[in-house]
């Protein structure tokens, strides 16, 4: 079945991927999704604490700060691993984000504890920066004596009930701010929405939130640079993600076509369907070149093409993902239609990440735009 | 014939730029960009020589029998620049297909007399595999061959051979014995001079009004049985395995991202940039290429390991020759009410052959194994399903 093809010269992608295996044969990642959803939290708290001890948490960021000190290609092996196992806990928004978001001001204390509260896990971070249409938030932080006033409307937050701290994007007198925040300090208000995959995703007001100054990461033109790298690594890591999920999809649904048995022969035996099934592969193989195309060219750090490339893959893991989970349900018959069968849950799983940091149009439009400025 | 070097002891890079220089210097620049996709071997036979004189011709044969001994890495860079620098085409039927299958399997006899002729563009070849009842179905095919004395008598007909009508030999696969229930045994590889008394060849115009394939019919031909490649009636494996790593060239990203260049032109001078239903359309192909090429790169990489292509690499041939297709289709489409010419399209400076590439694009999804029978292989052989 698909898989991205990295070198692995000292065999640290084959040890991730075993170590997401084994954690997955003890906690399933749809026994859990199904666990969470029914108790309607937002973060399944012993399976993160799990995840931390596995070390995915600090994967990418620098040891200094507890982490690991790995690169693109192990996040991307890490979290195709998570996407195909089901594991859903959003390692991409409170790791991922939130992890290369402080990895870029190594300097400062403030980034310092949070780093090592992100990696071992006993802080869970939660970033505060997007708006209702997706886009920067518009909030802003304001000097008042010693102290410093948050303000601000947020959407599309990640563990808004569990978050320990979240790290905040606004407009200041010196540019746009970045600080963290305390989740129970006083003005913080928090709505919830299910997500159709299990999850609860947060909408997050901040009415005057009062932080000291040592709480204020950095400003200026740096973090609009840290956001933007914040943002483009993980999309990369949601690409895989993606990758993942349908790949895995594809696979289940090879083994229940191959075991479904209608007018006397399994059903992968009929053409229409086998030319179904490779097509979907085919739709798999592309997304994982796309994802390994990303993580090389981000590697070899030219920026604009990893840029480029990071669209891309972000958009055609989605589409891939998405419509192999699709086409999977449909393949399982009305027994994809039951909430019983696993199937379901990775197109509803997809859904929810590809909706996340950019649908494909809107990547590919993004792409062409950026190519064509040229 | 130019003294040879050990080619693959070049960093790639370098082995790029020779290459580049050299073509540069001697591929005619009016036999650039040709429109015509399969040119005849007098069109193109400057070109031919030039490689030729400087050991060019066949990169992958090794440099015993005239070749440049290409591994597959550096293989691809010259397919790679060839296209990038838009060579055209040559007759490759000897240089592709009869020089590596008597590489792996004919006698050494054949090798000294066939390989040499083939480089000095003497013979100049086709394939007679397909015929009228047997394209997807090959192993159905009735050409057949009798044996008498030191002569095969070949009767039959083959059909969309390929510059049959500017070729001198065929690679013919015949039968010569019929096993019932076993249809691939009994099939075997025969190498006939087309200027033999009993060979008809009849030019079949294509879509594009050009005749780029022919019916070849055998009326008791005499085909020397010293020209037998490999065992009597085991053909057919050995039809079916010669192409090793260069099945990875099916798939090759040059026509689509040509075709790319041609619908930006045309967009750019018809203004369909300024149209967003368009520019959506258009940011698909643009990215269909570009994960082509990432696609590409993932079995390219298996080849510069050392490692052997499997099956799966047909994908890319699927996905390379409908989204050329779908190019060549969206070009009509913001062509408009010019959509219906056959002559090339204005655009601004230059002419976008639009109805060429689309009429051009209908073949590739049907030879060399229809998609559909590319799609049947990739179950069986990838996914492993039953039936």
């Amino acid at each position: 079945m698909p898989q991205t093809m990295f070198d692995d010269p000292d065999g640290t992608l084959a040890m991730l991927r075993n170590s997401v295996a084994g954690f997955a044969a003890q906690s399933p990642g749809a026994k859990i999704l199904r666990e969470r959803r029914a108790a309607r939290k937002d973060l399944d708290q012993s399976i993160w604490n799990g995840m931390a001890e596995a070390g995915w948490l600090g994967l990418s960021l620098p040891e200094a700060m507890g982490g690991s000190g790995l690169g693109l290609r192990e996040q991307a092996v890490l979290s195709e691993a998570l996407g195909r196992e089901l594991i859903t806990e959003p390692l991409a928004q409170l790791a991922v984000f939130a992890g290369t978001l402080v990895a870029a001001f190594p300097d400062n204390a403030e980034v310092q504890r949070l780093g090592q509260g992100i990696a071992d896990g006993s802080l869970i971070v939660s970033p505060l920066w997007q708006g209702r249409d997706a886009g920067r938030a518009s909030a802003v932080m304001k000097r008042s004596g010693n102290s410093l006033l948050l303000s601000g409307d947020y959407h599309f937050v990640s563990a808004p009930r569990s978050a320990t701290e979240f790290l905040v994007v606004a407009e200041s007198d010196e540019g746009t701010a970045l600080a963290s925040v305390g989740a129970k300090s006083e003005g913080v208000s928090v709505s919830l929405r299910p997500s159709v995959d299990g999850n609860q995703i947060g909408s997050i007001t901040l009415s005057g939130v009062e932080i000291s100054g040592e709480r204020v990461i950095a400003s200026g033109p740096d973090v609009d640079g840290a956001l933007a790298r914040a943002i483009e690594v993980t999309r990369l890591a949601l690409a895989a993600e993606l990758a993942g999920i349908a790949s895995r999809a594809l696979e289940i649904t090879v083994g229940y076509t191959r075991n479904r048995v209608q007018f006397g022969k399994p059903i992968a035996s009929f053409q229409a369907v086998q030319h179904r099934l490779v097509d979907m592969w085919g739709d798999a193989e592309f997304a994982c070149a796309a994802v390994v195309n990303a993580a090389e060219t981000a590697v070899s750090g030219k920026g604009k093409d990893a840029t480029l490339a990071t669209l891309a893959a972000k958009a055609r893991a989605g589409d891939a993902a998405v419509s192999v989970a699709r086409r999977s349900v449909h393949l399982h018959g009305a027994m994809g239609f039951t909430d019983e069968c696993d199937i379901g849950l990775y197109l509803k799983r997809a859904i929810n990440l590809n909706a996340t940091l950019g649908q494909p149009e809107k990547l590919r439009l993004q792409f062409v735009a950026l190519e064509r400025a040229a | 014939m130019s003294t040879q070097q050990d080619w693959n002891a070049l960093s790639d890079e370098e082995f790029r730029r020779i290459f580049r220089d050299w073509v540069e210097e001697n591929c005619p620049k009016e036999l650039r960009f040709m429109r015509k996709q399969r040119p005849l071997f007098d069109e193109v036979a400057v070109w031919y020589h030039n490689l030729a004189r400087k050991g060019w011709l066949a990169p992958v044969w090794p440099q015993a029998y005239g070749g440049m001994g290409l591994n597959p890495s550096k293989h691809i860079i010259y397919v790679e620049e060839w296209a990038r620098m838009g060579c055209p085409r040559i007759p490759d039927h000897g240089i592709g297909l009869v020089g590596p299958l008597l590489l792996q399997y004919g006698s050494e006899e054949q090798k000294q007399h066939f390989l040499p002729r083939i480089i000095s563009g003497e013979h100049v070849w086709c394939q007679g595999y397909s015929e009228p009842n047997s394209g997807s179905d090959l192993a159905s095919l009735k050409t057949s061959a009798v044996r008498e004395g030191d002569e095969f008598v070949v009767n039959g007909q083959k059909i969309w051979t390929t510059l049959a009508h500017c070729a001198n030999w065929v690679l013919l696969l015949v039968r010569t014995k019929r096993v019932e229930g076993k249809r691939q045994e009994g099939i075997s590889v025969l190498l006939a001079d087309l200027r033999t008394p009993g060979v008809t060849i009849r030019p079949i115009p294509n879509l594009r009004e050009e005749a780029d394939f022919c019916e070849v019919f055998f009326d008791n031909v005499r085909v020397p049985v010293a020209n037998l490649v490999g065992e009597v009636d085991k053909g057919w494996t050995l039809a079916k395995s010669v192409l090793g790593h260069e099945r990875i060239f099916l798939g090759a990203p040059a026509r689509p991202e040509y075709a790319l260049t041609r619908l930006e032109a045309l967009a750019e001078a018809t203004g369909a940039f300024e149209d967003k239903a368009f520019l959506s359309r258009y940011a698909k192909h643009r990215l269909d290429v570009y994960d082509l090429g990432s696609a590409f790169e993932r079995f390219a990489k298996v080849l510069r390991a050392g490692g052997d292509l499997e099956a799966d690499v047909s994908v890319l041939k699927i996905f390379n020759t409908e989204l050329y297709q779908r190019i060549t289709e969206e070009m009509l489409e913001i062509a408009g009410e010019d959509a219906r010419f056959e002559d090339d399209l204005d655009a601004g400076e230059i002419q976008v052959d639009a109805m060429n590439l689309f009429l051009d694009s209908r073949a590739p999804a049907i030879f060399g194994g229809s998609n559909e029978i590319q799609r049947n292989i990739l179950a069986k052989a990838v996914l492993n399903l039953p039936g």
